[in-house]
C-alpha cells in the first residue's frame, strides 16, 4: 500500500488522572474514507482533538504526507489542509450559517476598507449559499443565528465548513448522530464526494451499517488504544463489535 | 443540487431584533411625557441637555457593549474615569504650578493623553487578567473597581481635583457647533466609530464570535486571548475618554461622584438588547438603552411624579429587557 | 457539605463560642488617660480635616496626646476595625464621627465598657447611651439660613425655588432640606416646587436642575445640600447657559467651592464650622475624664458666605491641611 497521509504512533493523553489514550496509533491514506469506532469513552474524540491540534498528546508521534509534524493550534493542523467537525460541533450559535463558515477566514473588502478590517458580508453570503447548494444543506435562510436553527442543520453547516476548507484530509466526529434520514444521506454522499476528490476523511460513528456503508476501511479504539484495523469490505458488523468489546483482537493493531 | 438558501427581507430582519422594541419603548415615553408637558419637553433646550447630559455616560457605554458581547464584564469603567480624571487634571497642573485654569491647549493635549493612557493602563491589566489567568471578568474588574478609586484617592489624597483649564471646559464642556454641543459632538463620533467596528469589521466579527462560543473561536484559530486584552484595553481607554470629557463638563475631578457609572453602563447596555450571555448585542441598542434611563429621569422631573417612582421604574424596565433576552434564548435553545 | 460551607460553619462557631466567654477588646487593664484619639468619618476631605485642627490645637493646649485614625471611605466597615485597633490602646477619650447610626453602635459600646470617653461628633448614632455628648452643626438652622439668604440674593424678585438633595433618608441633608422647606415660606415671592434627590452623584444633580428649568423656567434659586449636588448644580446651570441668573446656594465650603463662589458659579455656601466642633469636643471630653460633666448635647452654628463678605471670614473656609 502506498505510503499514509497521516500516521500518528502511541499518543498518550491524560486529563488530570483520567488517561483518555494509553499509546493509541491512528493512520488515514489519501483518498479513502477510513471510520474511527470505539466504546464511548474509547478515547476517540480525544484522538481526534489531538490530531487536529484543538488538544495537546502528553507523548508520540504524529506524521503527516511523510513528515513528522506538531500541532500546537488548530491554526497549524488546517495550514496543513485538515479540517475537523467536532462532536461539540464549535460553531458560535448566535452567528449566521454564513459568518460560521468564514468564521476565522473572513473575507475583507478590497481596498482600504478592507485594510481597515471591514468584512465583505455579501461576497461572503453569495459564496456561503452557493455551498451549502453544491453541498445539499438547507437552510430557510442564511441570515439567522445558527443557534436558532435544527441540531441537524447546525451539524449540517459544520461539516460544509470543513469540507469547504478541507484540502487534505478531514475528520468528522459523529457528524450524522442529530440528521435525520435524508440529511444523512446528503452527507454520506458529501463524505464519498470528498474521498473522490482525493482526500482522506477519518469518520466517527457508531451506526455500524453506515460505518460499512462508506467506508474503505475501519479502524477500532479501545480504552485509549487501537486494538484492531479491518477492510471494510471483508468485515461483518459482529467483528466489529467483538473488537470494540473486547471479545476479539488483533496483534498487529 | 438546489439550495432553499433564501434571504430575509430588512423588515422582517429588524422587528425580531430587541432594538426595534427597545427604540419603539423610547419613543412611547418621549410622547407620553411630550403629551403631558409639550412646553417643556419637546423644547431644543430639554433635547440638548439631555444630550450633554448623556454623552459621558454613553462613552463609557460604548466600550461596555464590547466587553458584555464577549460575555465578560467590566466593574471598573467608573473607578477608571475617576482615576483617569484625577491624574490628567492633577498632570494639568503641575505644568501650570499648581493650578491650570488659564493654561493652553498643549496643556489640555498632555492631559488628554494622560487620560486615555491612564484609562487604557487599566483595561490593559483588566484585560490580561481575564484573558491570561482565566479569573472570571467580574471579580477582575470588582478588583480594579476597588484599586483604581483607591489609586485616584491616593494620588489626590481623596479631595477633588480642580484647576481644570478655562479653554477646556468652555471649549469641550460647553461649547457648541452649529447648535450642537461639543461633548455630544464627540460623543456621537466615538459611538458612532464604535457602532462602525462592531458591525462591519473582523474584530466586530470576532468580538460576537467569542461570547458566542470561545472554545469554537479559538478552534477555527481566533487569537482570543489577544483579542480579550484588546476588547478590555477599548473599555479602559474609553473610560479614559469619558474621564477627560467628565472633566471638562463638570470642572473638576470628582472622586466620590461616580460610584454607580458602572451599574449605569450596564442597564443601559443591557436595556439595549446586548446578552449577558455574550455573542449578541449592538451599540445602536445601547444608545436607546442608555437614553431609556436618561429620558425617564427627565420626564419624571419635569412631569411632577413622585421622586421615589424614578428609581423602581428604571428597575422595572431592565428587569423586563433581561427577561425578554432570557425567554428568547430559551426559545431558540429548544429547538 | 462543600469544603467552603464546612468552613464557614466552623468560622460561624468560633465566633458564637468567642462571644459566650466575653468580648473581643476585652483587654482588662487601665490606659493612658492623657491620650485623646479622633475617629473622623472619612480621611483627608476637608471638613474633617479642619476638625483634626481644631481638634489638635485645643487637645495639645489641655497637655493631652492626640492622634488621628481615619477610614479610607466614610464606610462603617471600615471604620469598625479603626476603632477595635484604638480600643487597644486605650486611650482616656475618643472622638468619633459614627459612619452609620446603628452599624457603630456595636465597637462603640466596646469603647464605653473599656471605661473610654466617647464623644460624638459632625454625626451621631442613635443609642444616646454610649457617647457621654454629641457636638454636632445644627443642620436645620443650616438649610434655614440658606433659606435667607437665597431670599436676600432674590431679593423682591418673584420666582421658584429647587431643592437637591443627596439620598432619601441621610439624616444630616434631610434636616437640611427640612430647615430650608421651612424658612422658604416666609417668603410670599418664592415658590417652592419640591425636592429632587441625586443619589449624591452630580450627574443626577445636574440632569434633574436641567429638567426642573425647563418645567419651571422661571427658576430662580437652588439649594444644593452637599458637595456633590452642588457641583453638579452648577454643571447643570453651566449647561443651561444660567449661571448666575439662578441663584445657587451650597453647602460646605471646601477650597472647590469657595473657588467656585469666588468665580461666581455659586452665590453662596452655608459653611459649618468644623474647627469648633473638635474644639467643643475636647472639652467636652477633658470634662468627662477630669471629673467635670459634659454636656449632653451641643449644636454649633453655620455661617453664610457670599462673595461681598467671604474675605472677611476666611476662618470658616475649610482646610485641606492645618
Ligand atoms: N476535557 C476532558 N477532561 C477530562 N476528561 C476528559 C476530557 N475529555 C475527555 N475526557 C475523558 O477521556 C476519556 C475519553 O473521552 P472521549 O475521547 O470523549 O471518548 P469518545 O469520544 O471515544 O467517547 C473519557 O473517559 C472522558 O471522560
Ligand atoms: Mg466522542
Amino acid at each position: 500500500m502506498a505510503e499514509p497521509l497521516l500516521d500518528a504512533r502511541d499518543l498518550v493523553k491524560h486529563y488530570g488522572s483520567v488517561e483518555a489514550l494509553r499509546g493509541a496509533s491512528f493512520t488515514a491514506y489519501a483518498g479513502e474514507v477510513v471510520s474511527l469506532i470505539g466504546d464511548n469513552g474509547a478515547g476517540k474524540s480525544t484522538l481526534v482533538k489531538c490530531l487536529s491540534g484543538a488538544e495537546q498528546p502528553d507523548s508520540g508521534t504524529i506524521s503527516f504526507d511523510g513528515r513528522t509534524i506538531s500541532l500546537p493550534t488548530p491554526t497549524a493542523a488546517r495550514a496543513l489542509g485538515i479540517e475537523t467537525v467536532y462532536q461539540d460541533l464549535a460553531v458560535a450559535p448566535d452567528l449566521d450559517p454564513a459568518a460560521n463558515l468564514f468564521l476565522g477566514r473572513e473575507l475583507r473588502k478590497p481596498g482600504v476598507l478592507g485594510w481597515l478590517g471591514v468584512l465583505d458580508k455579501k461576497e461572503m453570503r453569495r459564496l456561503a449559499t452557493s455551498s451549502f447548494g453544491d453541498l445539499g444543506v438547507t437552510l430557510q435562510s442564511v441570515d439567522v443565528p445558527i443557534g436558532s436553527l435544527s441540531g441537524g442543520q447546525r451539524q449540517s453547516v459544520a461539516v460544509a465548513r470543513s469540507v469547504v476548507w478541507a484540502s487534505k484530509l478531514v475528520f468528522m466526529d459523529e457528524p450524522t448522530a442529530a440528521l435525520g434520514v435524508v440529511q444523512r444521506e446528503r452527507v454520506l454522499d458529501v463524505i464519498k464526494r470528498v474521498r473522490d476528490q482525493g482526500m482522506a476523511v477519518v469518520l466517527i460513528s457508531h451506526n455500524m451499517p453506515e460505518v460499512l456503508a462508506v467506508s474503505d476501511r475501519v479502524e477500532v479504539l479501545r480504552l485509549g488504544r487501537r486494538v484492531a484495523r479491518f477492510r471494510a469490505a471483508d468485515t461483518t458488523v459482529e467483528e466489529l463489535v467483538g473488537a470494540m468489546t473486547g471479545a476479539l483482537s488483533q496483534e498487529d493493531a | 443540487m438546489t439550495s432553499d438558501v433564501r434571504e430575509r427581507t430588512l423588515a422582517k430582519r429588524l422587528f425580531s431584533a430587541n432594538t426595534l422594541w427597545i427604540a419603539l419603548v423610547l419613543l412611547v415615553l418621549i410622547a407620553v411625557f411630550g403629551a403631558i408637558r409639550p412646553d417643556a419637553v419637546l423644547t431644543t433646550f430639554t433635547l440638548q441637555t439631555t444630550l450633554v447630559e448623556t454623552s459621558v455616560l454613553l462613552v463609557l457605554s460604548v466600550g461596555m457593549t464590547y466587553v458584555i458581547i464577549t460575555s465578560g464584564i467590566d466593574l471598573s469603567v467608573g473607578s477608571v474615569l475617576v482615576f483617569s480624571g484625577v491624574t490628567s487634571a492633577m498632570t494639568m497642573n503641575a505644568m501650570n504650578d499648581g493650578n491650570a485654569t488659564d493654561a493652553g491647549w498643549g496643556t489640555v493635549l498632555v492631559g488628554l493623553v494622560v487620560a486615555l493612557v491612564s484609562g487604557a493602563a487599566w483595561g490593559l491589566l483588566n484585560g490580561l487578567l481575564v484573558a491570561k489567568t482565566g479569573i472570571p471578568p467580574l471579580i477582575v474588574t470588582l478588583g480594579s473597581f476597588g484599586a483604581a478609586l483607591g489609586a485616584g484617592q491616593l494620588i489626590s489624597n481623596g479631595s477633588n481635583v480642580s484647576g481644570v483649564p478655562d479653554v477646556l471646559s468652555d471649549n469641550l464642556g460647553t461649547g457648541t457647533w452649529f447648535g450642537i454641543p461639543n461633548l455630544v459632538l464627540l460623543a456621537a463620533v466615538v459611538t458612532g466609530i464604535g457602532a462602525l467596528v462592531l458591525a462591519t469589521t473582523r474584530f466586530g466579527r470576532y468580538t460576537y464570535a467569542i461570547g458566542s462560543n470561545e472554545e469554537a473561536a479559538r478552534r477555527v484559530g481566533i487569537a482570543v486571548t489577544g483579542h480579550l486584552v484588546k476588547v478590555y484595553l477599548l473599555a479602559g481607554t474609553l473610560a479614559g475618554l469619558a474621564g477627560f470629557m467628565a472633566l471638562a463638563y463638570f470642572r473638576v475631578a470628582s472622586i466620590t461622584g461616580h460610584d454607580t457609572d458602572n451599574l449605569n453602563a450596564i442597564a443601559g447596555v443591557v436595556l439595549g438588547g446586548t446578552s449577558l450571555f455574550g455573542g449578541a448585542g449592538s451599540i445602536v441598542g445601547t444608545v436607546l438603552g442608555v437614553f431609556i434611563p436618561a429620558v425617564l429621569r427627565k420626564g419624571f422631573v419635569i412631569v411632577g411624579v413622585n421622586v421615589y417612582w424614578q428609581p423602581i421604574a428604571v428597575a422595572i424596565v431592565l428587569v423586563a429587557a433581561v427577561w425578554f433576552d432570557q425567554s428568547r434564548r430559551r426559545a431558540r435553545n429548544q429547538r | 457539605m462543600s469544603t467552603r460551607t464546612v468552613a464557614l460553619l466552623g468560622a460561624a462557631l468560633l465566633l458564637t463560642a468567642c462571644g459566650g466567654g466575653g468580648q473581643i477588646g476585652d483587654t482588662g487593664g487601665t490606659g493612658d488617660n492623657k491620650k485623646m484619639v479622633l475617629i473622623p468619618g472619612v480621611a483627608a476631605e476637608p471638613f474633617y480635616i479642619s476638625m483634626e485642627c481644631g481638634f489638635r490645637e485645643a487637645a495639645k493646649a489641655k497637655g493631652y496626646e492626640v492622634d488621628v485614625q481615619a477610614p479610607a471611605k466614610f464606610d462603617s466597615t471600615l471604620q469598625t476595625p479603626i476603632v477595635t485597633g484604638v480600643l487597644a490602646n486605650k486611650p482616656g477619650a475618643v472622638l468619633i464621627a459614627p459612619t452609620d447610626d446603628k452599624a457603630m453602635a456595636g465597637p462603640m459600646k466596646q469603647l464605653k465598657d473599656a471605661g473610654i470617653k466617647v464623644v460624638e461628633v459632625d454625626t451621631k448614632l442613635e443609642d444616646t447611651s454610649i457617647a457621654v455628648s454629641t457636638v454636632s452643626s445644627n443642620n436645620e438652622q443650616g438649610g434655614q439660613l440658606a433659606a435667607r439668604t437665597l431670599a436676600k440674593l432674590v431679593g423682591e424678585k418673584p420666582g421658584s425655588v429647587l431643592v437637591l438633595n443627596t439620598k432619601a433618608g441621610t439624616s444630616t441633608t434631610d434636616a437640611r432640606a427640612k430647615g430650608f422647606e421651612d424658612e422658604i415660606k416666609k417668603f410670599p415671592n418664592l415658590k417652592y416646587v419640591g425636592q429632587q434627590y441625586t443619589d449624591n452623584e452630580p450627574d443626577q444633580a445636574a440632569s434633574k436642575l436641567t429638567a426642573t428649568l425647563a418645567a419651571n423656567p422661571d427658576l430662580i434659586g437652588v439649594f444644593a445640600t452637599n458637595l456633590n449636588t452642588g457641583e453638579g448644580a452648577a454643571t447643570g446651570l453651566r449647561n443651561a447657559g444660567r449661571t448666575g441668573a439662578v441663584n445657587l446656594v451650597g453647602f460646605d465650603a471646601s477650597p472647590k467651592q469657595v473657588q467656585d463662589l469666588r468665580a461666581g458659579a455659586v452665590q453662596a455656601l452655608i459653611a459649618q464650622d468644623p474647627a469648633t466642633i473638635g474644639r467643643t469636643g475636647v472639652e467636652q471630653a477633658v470634662a468627662a475624664l477630669e471629673g467635670g460633666t459634659a454636656e449632653r448635647d451641643i449644636e454649633t452654628d453655620l455661617v453664610a458666605l457670599t462673595k461681598d463678605d467671604m474675605d472677611a471670614n476666611e476662618k470658616y473656609f475649610y482646610k485641606q491641611q492645618c
